[in-house]
C-alpha cells in the first residue's frame, strides 16, 4: 500500500487539475455562448440576399458566370475548417478521418493549425494554411474564400468544397462535407440561403408580385454577377461560425468530463488516504500495546 | 408616410429605423431614396450614407455591397458599415497609416493582398471623411 504522503501528494494534483478543467469548462461555456450567438446574427444577411437574387433569378437567363459552369473534377478544392488548439475531445480527429476518406486527389486550403499539421504530416498537397483566432471577422475569412476562388478560377482546383464539424447541438458536432463552387443553379442557392436564414421558402413568393417592374443599376446581368462572389464569402463565413461553435461546445463538454473524472478520482483517492492514514494508527497503537506487555 | 431601413453586414445588423429619407452612395452615382420610390436594386460603393429622420441627419460610413429598395423598405446588404458616432478615429487613422505603409513598402505582394489593403485604405478614408464631416 502507497504511503499515505504519496496519496496526500497525488491528491494535490488531482485537485489542481480538477480546478483548471473546471475554469476552462467555465471559459468554453462563455466563448460557446458567443460563438452561437455570432452563428445566428448571420441569419438577416443571408434572408436579405435570398430576397436580392429571388428578384433577380427572374430577369436573367442562365448568367455565363464562371461560378456556374460545370467543369470535369480533375483535383477538388477542399477548405479545411478545424481549430488552433487541442484539448476539445474527439472534435479535430473526427473531421480530419472524412479527410482521409478522401482517395480522388485535392488541394488543401485549411483554417486552424490542427488541420495544418495534419496535412504537412499526411503529405497531402497544401495550397494555404490561415490561423483561426478566436474572433471570426469576416474579413479574415473573406482572404481565405477569395483565396480559393482564386485558385478554382485559375484552374488549379475544379471545385470547391468545405469540411467543417458542423454544429448540431452542444453534444453533437457532425463532420461535415459541402460544396461551394461550381454553383448548380440561383435557384439551389436561394433555397440553400433561406434554409440559412431559418425562413420558409413560401415566404418569398408573394415578394415576386409587388417588384415585377423592379429598376436594376447598371443591369440584372451585373448585379448578379456582383453578388455571387459575396454569397460564396458568405457561405464560407457561415461555415467557420459553425466550427467555432462547435469547437467551443466540444471543448466545454470534453473539459466537464474531465472535471467529473477528476472528482471522482479524487473521491477514491480520499478513501484510500483514509483507510492508509486508519491502517497507520492501528499498526502505532499494536506497537505500544505489544511493548507493554514486553516489559 | 415613411421608409424603414435596414442596413446588415455578415457579422450583425447594424441600423435599423424608420426614417425619411436616405442618401446611398452607388456605383453609378449617389442615389437620394424617399417615399414611394420605385422598387430599385443597386450595387453600392464605399462611400458615405445619409439618413435623415425628423429633420436630423445621421451619417453611416459603408463599404461595398447592394441596396434594395421595395415599397417603403429599403434594405442595404454591406460587406462593413459603421454609424459615425461608432468610429473611432485615432484606430482607424492608425489602421490606414499601416496599411498606406505596407501597399508602399510591397511593390509586388499579390494582387489578392493589395486589394485587401486598397479596400481597407478606401474604407477607413470614408470613415475619417464621415467623422470630420462636421467640424
Amino acid at each position: 500500500m502507497a504511503s499515505t504522503r504519496d496519496i496526500r501528494r497525488r491528491i494535490k494534483s488531482v485537485k489542481n487539475t480538477r480546478q483548471i478543467t473546471k475554469a476552462m469548462e467555465l471559459v468554453a461555456a462563455s466563448k460557446m455562448k458567443k460563438a452561437q450567438q455570432a452563428a445566428l446574427s448571420g441569419r438577416p444577411y443571408a434572408e436579405l440576399m435570398a430576397r436580392m437574387l429571388g428578384a433577380l433569378a427572374d430577369r436573367v437567363e442562365e448568367s455565363h458566370h464562371p461560378f456556374l459552369a460545370k467543369r470535369d473534377v480533375k483535383v477538388r478544392g477542399i477548405i479545411l475548417i478545424t481549430s488552433d488548439k487541442g484539448l476539445c475531445g474527439a472534435l479535430n480527429s473526427n473531421v480530419l478521418k472524412l479527410v482521409t476518406d478522401i482517395k480522388t486527389p485535392a488541394k488543401y486550403a485549411v483554417i486552424g493549425r490542427k488541420g495544418a499539421q495534419f496535412i504537412a504530416r499526411t503529405r497531402r498537397e497544401l495550397l494555404a494554411d490561415f490561423p483561426a483566432n478566436d474572433r471570426t471577422t469576416f474579413a479574415d475569412i473573406k482572404t481565405v474564400a477569395e483565396f480559393m476562388v482564386k485558385q478554382f478560377l485559375d484552374g488549379v482546383v475544379d471545385t470547391v468544397e468545405v469540411i467543417w464539424p458542423r454544429f448540431r447541438n452542444t453534444l453533437a458536432q457532425v463532420p461535415t462535407i459541402m460544396p461551394i463552387l461550381p454553383l448548380s443553379s440561383v435557384k439551389d442557392v436561394i433555397a440553400d440561403l433561406h434554409s440559412d436564414a431559418g425562413v420558409v421558402a413560401s415566404a418569398s413568393t408573394n415578394v415576386k408580385a409587388v417588384d415585377s417592374q423592379m429598376l436594376f443599376e447598371p443591369d440584372p446581368a451585373v448585379v448578379l454577377d456582383a453578388l455571387l462572389p459575396l454569397y460564396v464569402n458568405r457561405e464560407i463565413y457561415q461555415h467557420a461560425l459553425d466550427a467555432k461553435a462547435s469547437e467551443h461546445s466540444a471543448r466545454m463538454v470534453a473539459m466537464k468530463t474531465a472535471k467529473d473524472n477528476a472528482t471522482k478520482l479524487l473521491g477514491d483517492l480520499t478513501l484510500e488516504y483514509n483507510k492508509a492514514r486508519q491502517a497507520g494508527i492501528t499498526q502505532e497503537i499494536l506497537e505500544i500495546a505489544a511493548a507493554q506487555f514486553a516489559a | 408616410m415613411a421608409l424603414t431601413l435596414e442596413i446588415v453586414t455578415p457579422e450583425a445588423r447594424v441600423y435599423s429605423d424608420t426614417i425619411d429619407t436616405v442618401v446611398i452612395p452607388t456605383t453609378s452615382g449617389e442615389v437620394g431614396i424617399l417615399p414611394g420610390h420605385i422598387p430599385l436594386l443597386t450595387q453600392v460603393e464605399h462611400g458615405e450614407l445619409r439618413v435623415t429622420k425628423n429633420g436630423q441627419t445621421s451619417l453611416l460610413a459603408v463599404s461595398g455591397g447592394f441596396a434594395q429598395v421595395e415599397g417603403d423598405r429599403v434594405h442595404v446588404l454591406a460587406e462593413h458599415a459603421i454609424t459615425e458616432e461608432k468610429i473611432d478615429e485615432n484606430a482607424v487613422e492608425a489602421a490606414l497609416k499601416r496599411a498606406e505603409e505596407q501597399l508602399k513598402a510591397a511593390k509586388d505582394i499579390d494582387p489578392q493582398q493589395y486589394e485587401h489593403l486598397q479596400n481597407l485604405v478606401r474604407y477607413s478614408g470614408v470613415q475619417l471623411a464621415v467623422k470630420r464631416r462636421r467640424r
